[in-house]
């Protein structure tokens, strides 16, 4: 079977986000960027996959720019066999359901049997292109898997998560899409081996044009009016002072308020 | 007139709360339009008539084995023929584990992306304007949806109240599609973990986030629990890193809890974690990020280092006790 992993180059959560001059989205300049985490996930557990003889080949696709090269060789220095890069700025600037369009477009004829992504992502959490990229290949669709296992050769046992500790197990028919979350496994890292070897994998490298769309093909829908930091609120009544003045008046604050102490 | 239609989410003996939130959200989205409730399930009349008494003004309950429990297949095939006769203008569904699942699928059938984790819906001249959080609830995105019909949204936890008083809708059941090729089949439903706990009756809760930083350094959380009386929660990071058990994750997909007491230590606030912790009482929030996101919803904030703030403030518990 081939198998495919969704992935996206996203900045590093952790940096210290602005607001674009133009109140669009972030700035990012300065920005540090990697393979969003939720994916790393999911070419984690095709790789396990393929070292269990269950899957033949384990390719990367990503959507984005000249910088989302990045993610593809993370992830054929980590084990990927070969990678899809649809690079077009059309795409990239537009929205989930163009995405979805473009992956679609780029692996109509490459009969995968199993497509795994990240839940979301964690720059725009849209939280649906795996489920889209189903809905326009007409494949069954999970969301959110804590565990994944092959019960035979058309057949992918699911647990996906719910709230309250919960899980719910779907036994779902491939070829199919699977959104992962994170935690499932502990993704691998590239070794130096890895890295060099995947200097010599196979990257093919697509624009609109080779995937038959044109330009009112990717017009988004869903665009953005604004980017923000979120309104102050009501806000926190911010305490200072050394840690035990601090922790003093915390615990008066808790006793006044909530009659615990 | 808009025209709205919400999923309701069941689980086959109660309506989940997100259900009368999603028909709230739908009157003020529809200001004074039409209003619908979609119900799947196997004999849930009486669910249909708790949707028909808190705003719906019809239920299509959609009645048969292939709806049995929720799954993918099953409810897109379902409710894609019932949207398509109704032709609204907007579908609202929850921003939960099985709203992000049908979301996009439903969407794909219709061309056209979702807007997923809102906070507000507003329809106007067939565009929608759409409140969400990008970067983890770092940032407000206001988005729009042009030149769909209808739109799919996921409205986040919380996000909107009920509608107050009582409604007298009419209930309209029609038979879903056969069973015989489902291709995501419902084997069952159990307990991630069987640990036993269960934090969503806790009265105290103290929990850690990254800024923990290693699994030993979880003792001073262990202690100002202890001294408090109260549980130990988490947020996605630590359960992921398996420094503690999945079931003290608090959150979107872990447990909502509402204690009395909820001290957040290291932890910056991600909307996942926030959803789930912040209808408590009073909320205590310590990180070394004066914007981390957890201020906002804190009623208290220190800003600095845990490791500093927590001894100090289990000390003060210990000497505040009688």
């Amino acid at each position: 079977m081939k198998s495919l992993v969704l992935v996206k180059q996203v900045p590093d959560s952790n940096s210290a986000f602005r607001v674009n001059a133009a109140g669009t989205w972030v700035d990012e300049t300065n920005l540090s960027y990697t393979v969003n985490d939720f994916d790393r996930y999911a070419l984690e557990e095709l790789l396990k996959l393929k070292d269990a003889g269950k899957v033949e080949e384990v390719v990367a696709l990503t959507v984005g720019g000249a910088d989302a090269a990045a993610a593809i060789r993370t992830c054929l220095a980590t084990g990927a066999d070969r990678a899809i890069h649809v690079k077009d700025d059309a795409i990239s600037g537009s929205d989930p359901f163009v995405v979805a369009r473009a992956i679609h477009a780029a692996i109509a004829s490459e009969g995968f049997g199993l497509i795994l992504g990240g839940l979301q992502a964690d720059d725009d959490n849209h939280t649906q292109v795996g489920g889209l990229v189903a809905g326009l290949l007409g494949w069954p669709f999970a969301s959110a898997a804590v565990g994944l296992s092959l019960l035979d050769a058309s057949t992918l046992r699911v647990e996906r998560e719910l709230e309250n500790n919960e899980v719910q197990v779907v036994d779902v028919t491939l070829p199919a899409v699977v959104t992962v979350q994170t935690g499932m496994n502990t993704p691998r890292y590239a070794s130096l081996k890895g890295i060099m070897a995947a200097k010599k994998k196979p990257v093919s490298t697509l624009a609109l044009s080779d995937l038959r769309l044109g330009p009112k093909d990717v017009e988004a829908k869903l665009r953005t009016v604004s980017l923000a930091p979120p309104p102050k609120g009501k806000g926190a009544e911010i305490l200072t002072g050394t840690p035990e003045e601090v922790a003093k008046a915390l615990v008066g604050r808790i006793r006044e308020k909530t009659g615990v102490l | 007139m808009a025209k709205v239609l919400v999923l309701a989410e069941h689980d086959g003996k109660n309506l989940k709360e997100i259900s009368f939130e999603l028909l709230g959200m739908a009157h003020r989205a529809a200001s004074g339009g039409l209003v619908k409730a979609l119900l799947l399930g196997e004999g849930v009349s009486e669910l249909a008539s708790k949707l028909a008494a808190r705003g719906a003004s019809e239920v299509i309950q959609v009645e048969g084995a292939s709806v049995r429990h929720y799954t993918a297949d099953g409810y897109c095939r379902a409710l894609v023929p019932v949207i398509q006769e109704e032709s609204p203008d907007l579908v609202l569904l929850g921003h939960t584990p099985n709203g992000w699942d049908l979301a996009p699928l439903v969407a794909a059938r219709f061309g056209a992306p979702a807007a997923t984790g809102c906070s507000n819906v507003v329809l106007e001249n067939g565009k929608g304007r759409f409140t969400r959080k990008a970067f983890n609830g770092k940032f407000v995105h206001e988005t729009e949806i042009e030149g769909a019909r209808p739109m799919i949204a996921t409205v986040e936890k919380g996000a909107s109240t009920p509608v107050e008083g009582e409604t007298s809708g009419t209930v309209r059941s029609v038979s879903a599609p056969a069973e015989a090729e489902l291709r995501t089949r419902h084997v069952e439903i159990k307990k991630a973990e069987a640990g036993g706990l269960d934090l969503s009756q806790a009265s105290i809760i103290v929990s850690a986030g990254r800024g923990i930083g290693a699994p030993e350094k979880l003792e001073v959380i262990r202690a100002l629990a202890a001294a408090l009386g109260g549980q130990i929660g988490a947020s996605r990071a630590v359960t992921d890193a398996g420094w503690l058990p999945h079931e003290h994750q608090i959150g979107s997909s872990g447990v909502s809890v509402s204690p009395k007491l909820y001290i957040a230590c290291g932890i910056s606030g991600a909307i996942q974690h926030v959803v789930g912790m912040k209808s408590s009482g009073y909320i205590v929030a310590i990180n070394k990020d004066a914007d981390a996101p957890i201020f906002g919803v804190a009623d208290v904030g220190v800003v600095g280092d845990l490791f500093d703030i927590v001894p100090a403030l289990t000390q003060a518990v210990k000497d505040a006790r009688p």
